[in-house]
């Protein structure tokens, strides 16, 4: 017996050549808490697909005395996230007299990432900086909000290169030795320029340049290391 | 369609277009919902522009292309913008004109508000950009590659942003075809110099040997170009010129004169 | 001041010659009738604390509360007309939520004084864009007590949208007398529990009635366990110090 064939439901029609509202720019971005400081960086290059726009376009931006924000992904998204927090941090500041916190600033970038729930900002957070308690802190989010407090992050293209490295040299996981970590400053932005250097090595969308902010109680100091530009 | 790099070529391709047609027609009986510029119709080729000593420079052709029809051949894709700043487009040419429009209401704007202060190029740019990305915002893109440049107290600016509003400054741009073809030349051109700026001749020349190159490769270009300077004396916008050039290689290459 | 009756009193948002607007003044008038309430700050912590009127022997006194909690760090006192304070209350406690919904830490006292007076002010036809809820100004001032990272503090909120910082103050009938009182007995190096039968003390003396565990209400505010509203058998302990 034949049978009718099942009626199936028709795929929506597509529109013509749909704008695309998304790029991808590229870049990466990481930072890591120490006892007392906080280190965050990002490589300066611009690209789209295989161009590279430009050689120092900045994604990390410094908020205040004691936070740093990294982004990386769609460039534009980025800039304006970073603008809207800078006129959220200075409306906070005339509401309530004092500067925004590194732990309510990393609140306030997950309710703004959220409202953006079906229209993302396309970008990959990452906020480094020093708590109240003048601790290092980092926090790391999706494109939608999702936040996480954790030790170190490597967010971007190259974050499936970095943090692998990262888990290893600085959360000290899976060795087969078992030395003891000492992070300092100077061990750790050591360890931040190689992870930089291994990554453009491997990542087209990385490289030129990596800017490197490094945030202690008594200020914050930006440190540029030159990456290979091919 | 994938081995041609024009990033409009998809879009603009005759196919596109009957296609277009068709489910325009399709549309008129039943209900769909609203659509914006969703494609660039009649469209301009590559930009050009660095930073030299004086200041900026900057070249277009002045060809507006419908499709693979060669459609407006005397067209101006360099804008003037108050005394120190330049706009050059490429992309859709009607929101070119619709920009143009925008900058117009600016700088009257500007002239009633008089206020001792004239925009700088940085702000004319800031005020493009956010333009730019507002309309993405909305899905309603300006469908334009733009490059600004600009001199003033001392200092040359020269950005890009595009109808994403995806921005970045650098010392040499290039847009469209021109990424691809004239950008490692001038990048080339501008590492050989070490960090002294070009002189006037030198960026005359390497624009110059840039846009030939360009108008040997790229299908969409015109071998009839501007050139515009934005130095301490003012935004300058050339005539139309022609670039000579020697097609008697293609002889011996075949399939392409032979 | 009601002798100067004019035209001025009928637009709510109308100065008078003089500049004045006869509606927040009378609004302010108003609270002078209500029930005395007195808040007393401490370096330990702030004490509010307020008379009941039983206007009734069939009347459940657990039924009046003038003391309410805006969130786990601040309270709120308050004199007037008590239906008016439940709009500021209200939105004082939207304020705190929404505030660490967003920044994830507890709302300054500060801030939260200035949110209930930011209210205060839209009554009348209300200005561009922005919608007035009131009719009338409010008719109740309030005694917001709170701990935050600048430690424990007091502050009074009245119907023109003033608000002023103060270490020990009283509002209500009793105003004037409590806070002569105040500032006789107030120091710099009060204790908590000083402050606690300083508060039922000033009450004592400005009521009609005798002072017991069901016509006061007390809570205490402290940096350690927040606000906290005072059971009988506490205030009946306090009475029994007096």
């Amino acid at each position: 017996m034949i049978s009718e064939p099942i009626p199936t439901a028709q795929p929506a029609r597509q529109m013509a050549n749909r704008f695309d509202p998304y790029e991808d720019n590229g870049g990466t971005t990481m930072a890591l808490a120490g006892e007392d400081f906080c280190i965050v960086a990002a490589d300066t290059r611009q690209s789209d697909g295989y161009h590279i726009n430009c050689r120092y376009a900045p994604k990390a931006h410094q908020l205040s005395d004691k936070t740093v924000i990294g982004t990386s992904g769609f460039y534009a998204d980025g800039i304006c996230l970073v603008k809207r927090i800078k006129q959220r941090m200075e409306w906070y500041y005339h509401q309530h007299d004092k500067v925004m916190s590194t732990p309510a600033l990393a609140q306030l970038l997950s309710v703004m990432l959220y409202q953006k729930r079906f229209f993302p900002y396309y970008c990959f957070t990452i906020l480094g900086g020093l708590d109240e308690e003048g601790k290092g802190c980092v926090f790391d989010y999706d494109s939608v909000g999702n936040v996480e407090r954790v030790k170190y992050q490597a967010e971007g293209s190259g974050k499936e290169l970095l943090q692998p490295f990262l888990d290893s040299q600085i959360g000290l996981k899976n060795r087969a030795t078992d030395d003891v970590l000492d992070l300092t400053e100077e061990k750790a932005i050591k360890i931040v320029k190689d992870a930089f250097s291994s990554v453009t090595e491997r990542d087209i969308h990385t490289g030129d340049c990596v800017e490197i902010y490094i945030i202690r109680k008594d200020g914050i100091e930006c440190e540029k290391y030159p990456l290979k530009r091919d | 369609m994938n081995t041609y790099p024009n990033p409009f070529s998809e879009a603009i391709s005759y196919q596109r277009m009957e296609q277009y047609d068709q489910e325009h027609l399709e549309s008129l009986s039943n209900i769909s919902p609203m659509t914006r510029t969703q494609q660039p119709i009649v469209t301009g080729t590559s930009v050009l522009a660095v930073k030299y000593k004086d200041g900026i420079m900057m070249t277009t052709d002045c060809l507006a292309s419908y499709g693979s029809l060669a459609r407006f051949k005397n067209i101006e894709r360099m804008i003037k913008v108050g005394n120190s700043t330049i706009i050059g487009a490429s992309g859709d040419m009607s929101d070119f004109q619709y920009i143009t429009y925008l900058m117009d209401k600016l700088m009257t704007k500007e002239y009633n508000a008089n206020n001792g202060q004239p925009l700088a190029p940085e702000n004319i740019y800031e005020y493009l950009s956010q333009v730019m990305y507002q309309r993405r915002n909305k899905f309603d893109p300006l469908w334009n590659a733009l490059v600004v440049g600009g001199y003033q107290d001392g200092k040359s600016f020269l950005g890009y942003v595009n109808l994403r509003g995806t921005t970045y400054q650098s010392d040499t741009i290039a847009t469209g075809y021109g990424a691809y073809i004239a950008q490692p030349l001038l990048r080339n051109a501008v590492e050989k110099k070490n960090g002294e700026l070009f002189t006037e001749e030198e960026a005359k020349k390497l624009l110059d040997d840039c846009m030939r190159v360009l108008f040997y490769r790229d299908a969409r270009s015109l071998n009839k170009l501007q050139r515009a300077t934005v130095t301490a004396a003012g935004v300058t916008i050339s005539e139309p010129y022609s670039l000579e050039t020697e097609w008697g290689f293609a002889e011996h290459i075949r399939g392409y004169g032979a | 001041m009601f002798l100067t009756r004019s035209e001025y009193d009928r637009g709510v948002n109308t100065f008078s010659p003089e500049g004045r607007l006869f509606q927040v003044e009378y609004a302010i008038e108003a609270i002078k009738m209500g029930s005395t309430a007195i808040g007393i700050q401490t370096s330990e912590g702030v004490i509010l604390a307020v008379e009941k009127r039983i206007t009734s022997t069939l009347l459940e006194p657990s039924s009046i509360e003038k003391i309410l909690e805006i969130d786990s760090h601040i309270g709120c006192a308050m004199s007037g007309l008590n239906a008016d304070a439940r709009t500021m209350i209200d939105h004082a406690r939207v304020q705190a939520q929404n505030h660490t919904f967003v920044y994830d830490e507890p709302i300054k006292v500060e801030s939260i004084t200035q949110a209930v007076c930011d209210l205060a002010l839209r009554f009348g036809e209300g200005a561009q864009g922005e919608e007035s809820i009131m009719s009338r100004p409010f008719g109740v001032a309030l005694l917001i007590a709170g701990c935050d990272e600048n430690g424990p503090q007091l502050f009074h909120a009245d119907p023109s949208g003033t608000f002023t910082k103060y270490q020990a103050k009283a509002i209500g009938s009793g105003s004037e007398g409590a806070q002569t009182e105040l500032q006789e007995n107030y120091h710099k190096s009060l204790t908590l529990k000083e402050a606690e039968v300083l508060s039922l003390k000033v009450l004592k003396q400005v009521m009609e009635e005798k002072v017991n565990s069901v016509n006061v209400q007390l809570c205490s505010v402290t940096p350690e366990k927040g606000y906290r509203l005072y059971t009988e058998e506490e205030v009946n302990e306090i009475i029994s110090a007096i």
